[in-house]
């Protein structure tokens, strides 16, 4: 099975296959190189059903990596493939010619992250509402500073604690000191 | 029996001269307090705790309160779990569709001050803030017998006519207006024109208009009737 998989790809250059199991393949290749491996795949070894991208942002290295997570049911194998590019700009080529599902996972990606992906047919935003931020999946998007400025917190100090507290005892740990 | 008398006599002059007036308050919260048509809005897990509080297990009906499928037909307006900014939109649809008098009440800790997801950028923290709540049942999430102490609780104060926050939204509704404005931004206009019906109803407060409201009046469209049209394909001839 696995065989098959590298006699597909064996015209690939700089790619690094490794079986994670029986069924799992995981592929790590360059950006420019996914379209043709891609093409490939679903050419030659009936990996029609891409289930999902995935995106990571890994800041310290300034990099966005991707993951393609395609199915093939001939072979009953999934393969990741995933690469790296660079975080800023932060654009890439869509799939969508490939994989039409793609435009969802793309418009997601886009949305959450601030991807953008060239080609692809729809990028207004999706899911999020109302929403005038930064893209919020993003490391350097800082939740909490954007939490304490839009959202309102309930004041709690009933009076049972306040009875409590002059008797010297009352709340170790504050909400307000563990945020 | 004298006494009675006295005791009616006196509410008889609070009530415009009406000697029953207080008697049939009285029983229509009574009533109002037994049979209660509850619409669970299931924002969040704590939904998984109401269907062994709604059937036989814990059986909310003895209550006389019972699932109910439209917000215009529904008393009880059940709020479980996290409200994310999208579905509060939806909540205060659900809401000021229904009808008067209506009680909210909010479930497990993320209704209370965001419980778990206080951190997340995607869910709304107090839920007060956006709709006069009635009674929170803290817990995370509570189980069914919290929520039936909670609902009878709702009873008692429905019976002793302490249940008003319905009431509160169209005397404050400036100050709940701002805050759903401060998430759905500037042009936010719900279906429902709770102005009108404040007015219609004889609630306007000192704190039903303001800078918010004034807001809103600048750009309201008023709700216009769905055209139907019946399109019939012509016969090839």
């Amino acid at each position: 099975m696995s065989r098959a998989i590298e006699h597909i790809l064996r015209d690939l250059e700089h790619i690094a296959i490794r079986h994670d199991s029986e069924r799992r393949v995981r592929i790590d290749l360059a950006s420019e190189a996914l379209p043709a491996l891609l093409e490939l795949l679903k050419g030659r070894a009936g990996f029609v059903h891409l289930s999902a991208i995935s995106c990571v942002d890994w800041i310290d290295s300034g990099e966005f990596e991707l993951v393609y997570h395609l199915w093939s049911y001939e072979l009953n194998t999934l393969v990741s493939a995933h690469i790296r590019i660079p975080r800023d700009p932060g654009v890439y080529l869509s799939v969508y010619d490939l994989y039409q599902p793609a435009a969802f996972f793309e418009r997601d990606i886009h949305e959450m992250f601030g991807l953008y992906f060239e080609g692809s047919p729809d990028m207004r935003p999706f899911i999020l509402t109302e929403w005038n931020g930064p893209p919020p999946m993003r490391k350097d998007f800082d939740s909490e500073a954007f939490v304490n400025q839009t959202f309102q917190w309930e004041t709690y100090h009933p009076d049972w604690l306040k009875d409590l507290e002059e008797q010297g005892g009352g709340i170790d740990k504050r909400p307000e000191d563990i945020r | 029996m004298s006494n009675e008398r006295e005791v009616i006599g006196i509410h008889a002059e609070a009530k415009r001269g009406n000697p029953l007036a207080h008697v049939f308050d009285e029983l229509t919260r009574f009533c109002r307090a037994r049979s209660l048509f509850m619409l669970h809005y299931c924002t969040g897990c704590g939904a998984i705790e109401l269907p062994p509080a709604m059937t036989s297990r814990f059986d909310m009906e003895r209550l006389g309160i019972q699932p109910m499928v439209t917000p215009r037909q529904a008393d009880i307006l059940l709020v479980t779990g996290y409200v994310s900014v999208k579905t509060l939109k939806r909540i205060i649809l659900t809401y000021e569709q229904m009808s008067a008098p209506k009680y909210v009440i909010g479930i497990c800790s993320c209704t209370v001050n965001g419980g778990m997801y206080w951190q997340s950028y995607a869910t709304a923290k107090v839920l007060k803030a956006y709709l006069p709540v009635d009674m929170y049942i803290a817990g995370c999430m509570p189980r069914p017998e919290a929520v039936i102490a909670g609902l009878r609780a709702l009873i008692d104060d429905i019976e002793a006519d302490r249940a008003e926050s319905w009431k509160r939204y169209y005397q404050h509704y400036d100050h709940y207006l701002g805050n759903q404005q401060s998430l759905f931004g500037d042009d936010w206009q719900t279906p429902t024109d709770i102005l009108a019906e404040a007015e219609h109803y004889g609630l306007l407060g000192e704190h039903t208009r303001g800078k918010h409201t004034a807001l809103l009046e600048r750009h309201q469209r008023p709700l216009e009737a769905l055209e139907m049209r019946l399109r019939v394909p012509e016969e090839p001839e």
